[in-house]
Parts: C-alpha cells; structure tokens; sequence
C-alpha cells in the first residue's frame, strides 16, 4: 500500500501552480463576464455625465508629475509611520535604536536630496 | 556578540550601499556625463567587497563567528560564495553596459547606482539568517531590478518587460510573504535557527503550507517550471546588460536563498521539500530544452536556457546533502561564466551602423564574417550544452555523480536523458553559424571591455577550466560545510 500522504507538499505545490495559471486566464473571462455589458443597447452604452452629453473623452491622460508626489507622499507617509512606535519603545531598544533610526532618515534625506536635485519637487 | 564585531562582518555591504548612496548624489549633482566615472567607481567598491570576501571564504569561515546581528546575518563561507559570483556578474553588468546605452546617448547616471543598490540586496539575501532578512533583502534586489528592465524608457518593449516583471514578481513577493507568514504563525519564530528547531520532530499541516508557498514564491524568482511563464517576455524586452545582470547575479543570489532556506531552515525535513525541488528541476529541464527549440529571438532562446540550467542547478538542490550544495555552487559559478560570456556575444551582434542585432537568422555563416566571435559563441554554446572537453561538462558531471552518490539515481538518469534535448537546440545555432549561407548583417565594431569579458569567459569554458576544478571543488566544499554546520 503506498503512503499517498507523503506526496502533500507536491500536490499543494501543483495546486499553487494550476490555480495561478488557472485564475490568470479564466479571471478575466469571468470576471468580463459577471461585470462587462451583457446585453448592450445604444442607451446603456451612452456616457452619462450629470445629465449632459459628455464633454470630452473621459480617459484622458493625467500628467506623470502626480504619480511622482504620490510616491514621494507615500515614502514620507510610510517614515512618519515608522517614526511613531520606534519614539515609544525608545526606551527599550536603547542607543541602537536610536543609531538605527537616524540611519534611516539618513538615508530617506539623500533620497530627498536625490529627487529635489533631479527637479521632482517642481510643478513647472 | 557586540555590535562592532557585527559591523565588521556585514562590512563588504557597508561599503557598497555607502557607495551607492554617495554615488546617488554624484549622479543627481553631475549628471548623466559622469556616468562613465560613476560606473568606474561603483566597480571599484565591488572589487573591494569581491577581495574582502574572498578571504573569508578561502578560510573556508563558518560556525558562530559569522553570526551577525543576533542570528539576523550570516557571513559565513556559503554566503562569501555566493557573494563572489554575484559581485562579478555585477561587475560585468557594469562594464558592459556603457558601450551599449552610449550609442543613443541613454547612459544614465542611475544604471551603476541601481546595480549596487540591486547588489547590496542579493548579499543581504545569500546571507539571510531570518525570513526577515531574506525578504528585506530579495525586494532590495527586485525594486532595483523592476527599474533596471524598465531603463530604456522610450522603448516600448522594454516598458512592457519592467511591468511585467513588476507584477509577477510582486504576485510572488506575495506569495512568498503568505508562506512566511504561514511559518511564523506555526511555529511561533521567524529565524532559520528556530523554524529548524521548531520543525525538528515532523511537520504540521500548516508549517506544511507555509513551506511550500515559501518555494513557490522562490521558484518565481528563479525562474523554475511551474513559475517561468514571465522570463522569456522580461529576458527579450530588457535591455541587453540588463538581461546579462539578470540571468546571472539575482539568479546566482536566489538559488543561494533557496538552499539556505531548504537546508538550515527545513534541513530535518528534507523529504517534504525534496519532491517540490525534484519536480521543479525536471519539469524545468524539460520546458526549458523545449521552448527554446522553436525560438528566433537569440535572447529569448537563452532565456529558456537559463531555466533549463536552473533545472540542472535544483537537482544539486534535491541531494539535500554537503556534497550536492557543493555540485550545486560549482553548477552556479560555471553557469555565471557561461550566461555572461553568452550575452556579451549577443551585445556583440551588431549592425553597421551599430544598432543591437537580436534574430538568430542573423548569425547565420558568421564563422566566415566575424571567426573570432563565431569561435567563442560556438564554445559556450557547446559549453552550455555539456559536451565533455568543455568545462560546462563539469558542472553537469559534478551534480549528476552528488545526485547518484545520494541514491536518486532516477532523477540523475532521467535528467542526462533529458539534457540531450537542449543540446539540439545549442548545437543548431552553431549548425547556423558554421554551415549556413553568411547573412552578414553583423558587421559592427565592438570595444574592448566587451572583448575582454568575451576572451576571459572563453578560456574559463575551455578545457583550460579545468585546471579550476581542484580549487573551485575544495571552495564549494568549504561553503557546503559551512551551511551545514550551522544547520
């Protein structure tokens, strides 16, 4: 009688692979097909906006600048984050706490002083 | 274990990620004209880090001297390995790349800077002693690399593959971080040490789990079959020293996490890893041999070949004893040798007028228009393919005895038979070079370092090579040891 049990790691391993694969083409289709116009007519497919035709063609590009403070946003957001529970467990974590923390602003600051250098700071 | 003597071990990624910062600031206050210096420097710090890593593993440096950081790092002799031939692809990464991005004035100050920053990760990663450090490390590597195959921001292409590659391997981050979680939630520690401890008397269900998604997620970042789908997009569309980088450091660096994770980690449990490891090793022997057979695109095709040799590198991997992480390390630094020396040929194939040549039609008859390159891409080529006067014949023999001596004589069998497979396609691209009608497409000029790194990576394939095995054997047995002393 062959043990089945001890082939687990392979199955669950197998079973990553297909259901990724799996999900990454059938996903879409049903995804398509739960949310997508099922059964289009000319009024459903019409723009709406606020009773008017529309103005303009709503998928107009934005300016990359945005994407760019978003991302300096997020890295600051993300320092402040960390800042709180390194300042109250200070006490604990001691002078390498500290030490380890002024590295990390170090560290953010050449960042900053990267992207103000390369003109990221700037609108215009 | 004081701080200082901590310091003093994690020394050689002090020094290169304080370069790379300082450097950050060179590149944004001088501009894109000191690239040329910027990349000199950058190799400067990784030649010093290569030195000073050289010597702890030529004493061959293990057991709790090397423990940073209270179990966090290890910088042991496995870890020096690794380090090594990361930081000479790295190298190799940089010296060829200003020649290429030159031509159309897209050399950036950046490219060294993300390299270091990309090298800087994959040492934290070959010396990971804690999930931690590991996936701080692996995301290092991959945040630079997202950019780097992004680099050529005009060329869509290129786009196309940073975003791919972005997704994919944010898809397995993630999986990765659920396996890690898993772990943590199971056996209550996040260090390799403990999880050992902690798994010592058999696995439960959900340890299990975390196990397998930490290999799925690591079998993405190699590039193992059943997780290879996004290497031949991602391989094509970076740009050339890109690629170069990409098939050999960050692989060199994760198939070193792999082990450490699989041996110090999961050591006692080696039957529970070992079916994952030899199924991803022979279904990527398989695919790999496969999907390159019907190529045209000469980057495409060595990125199947990349992971038919990650197949090779794993069934090191599935001994799960010294002597087959010994196979495997010197696997790795042949394999290094020969990837870089393939894609400095491919940068090699150039138009008149210099523009990249990438169809494998193109190198047809190239032994009558260009013999020097010819000869050296015939070599690597049936390198690559394991026939035995060259020396990736050595890699492939060294692996298949370890698999043998630890009685998988099954998957050292079935892996020879399959490694005929993928010399159908080696061969036909020398078949191509050699008897075809010459295209002669390829006539551009080529500078030196692209010259060198071509000659060195030659004579290392040639038999000459084999004067290395002696040494190379008794390096790679040193850092196995040193992995399994501490496991």
């Amino acid at each position: 009688m062959v043990d089945l049990e001890q082939y687990l790691p392979i199955l669950i391993f197998l079973l990553i692979a297909g259901g990724l694969s799996a999900a990454f083409v059938f996903l879409p289709m049903g995804v398509a097909r739960l949310t997508g116009t099922h059964n289009p007519s000319a009024e459903k497919l019409s723009e709406y906006e606020c009773g008017f035709p529309a103005f303009e063609d709503p998928r107009s590009q934005f300016d990359v600048r945005f994407y760019l403070i978003a991302i300096l946003f997020i890295i600051f957001d993300l320092e402040a984050a960390f800042l709180f529970p390194w300042a109250v467990s200070l006490d604990l974590t001691g002078w390498p706490g500290w030490i380890t923390m002024m590295v990390f602003l170090f560290e953010l600051a050449v960042g900053l002083a990267y992207a103000w250098k390369k003109g990221a700071l700037e609108w215009e | 274990m004081d701080f200082v003597a901590s310091l003093g071990l994690i020394l050689p990624e002090l020094i290169l990620s304080l370069t790379g910062l300082v450097l950050l600031l060179v590149a944004a206050w001088a501009g894109d004209k000191a690239s040329s210096a910027i990349s000199v420097a950058g190799c400067v710090a990784l030649g010093a880090c290569f030195f000073l890593v050289a010597r702890t593993v030529c004493a061959g440096a293990s057991g709790p001297d090397t423990v940073a950081f209270f179990g966090q790092f290890r910088a042991d002799a496995f870890a020096g390995f690794a380090k090594l031939m990361i930081y000479a692809a790295s190298g190799a990464a940089l010296v060829v790349a200003p020649a290429f991005f030159g031509r159309t004035g897209q050399m950036k100050a950046e490219y060294p800077v993300l390299i270091l920053f990309a090298t800087v990760g994959m040492s934290l990663m070959v010396s990971a002693g804690d999930l931690l450090t590991l996936y701080i490390g692996l995301e290092m590597n991959s945040l630079s690399a997202y950019v780097l195959a992004a680099f050529l921001r005009n060329d869509s292409r290129s786009s196309e593959a940073g975003l791919k590659y972005f997704v994919l391997g944010a898809l397995a981050s993630g999986i990765l971080l659920f396996g890690m979680s898993l772990t943590y939630g199971f056996t209550g520690t996040t260090s390799f040490e403990g999880i050992r401890a902690a798994v010592g008397d058999g696995l439960n269900g959900g340890t299990l789990f975390g196990l397998v998604f930490v290999f799925a997620g690591l079998a993405f970042k190699i590039s193992a079959v059943p997780f290879h789908m996004w290497t031949p997009d991602v391989y094509e569309g970076a740009p050339t020293p890109v690629t170069a980088f990409f098939a050999s450091a960050p692989k060199v660096a994760a198939v070193a996490l792999a082990t450490r994770v699989a041996i110090e980690a999961f050591g006692s449990q080696a039957d529970a890893w070992r079916q994952v490891v030899i199924f991803a090793a022979l279904a990527s022997i398989v695919v790999g041999a496969l999907g390159a057979i019907g190529q045209s695109n000469i980057k495409r095709l060595l990125a199947y070949s990349s992971i038919n040799n990650v197949g090779f590198i794993l069934i090191g991997l599935a001994c799960a004893t010294p002597k087959g992480v010994s196979a495997l390390l010197v696997y790795l630094a042949i394999y290094v040798a020969m990837t870089v020396g393939s894609f400095v040929a491919v940068l090699m194939m150039r138009a008149e007028d210099g523009t990249p040549i990438e169809g494998i039609a193109d190198l047809a008859g190239l032994s009558r228009t260009r013999p020097a390159l010819a000869w050296c891409l015939a070599m690597l080529m049936f390198s690559l393919a394991g026939i035995p006067p060259l020396f990736g014949f050595w890699g492939k023999f060294v692996v298949f005895q370890a698999a043998v001596q630890a009685n998988l004589v099954a998957l050292a069998a079935i892996g020879i038979a399959a490694s005929v497979i993928g010399a159908f396609y080696y061969i036909k691209i020398v078949k191509i070079m050699f008897f075809d009608e010459p295209a002669d497409t390829i006539r551009g000029k080529s500078d030196w370092a692209h010259w060198a790194l071509l000659a060195i990576s030659a004579i290392v394939v040639s038999p000459l090579g084999y004067l290395l095995t002696a040494w190379l054997g008794k390096l790679a047995d040193g850092a196995a040891a040193a992995l399994f002393l501490l496991a």
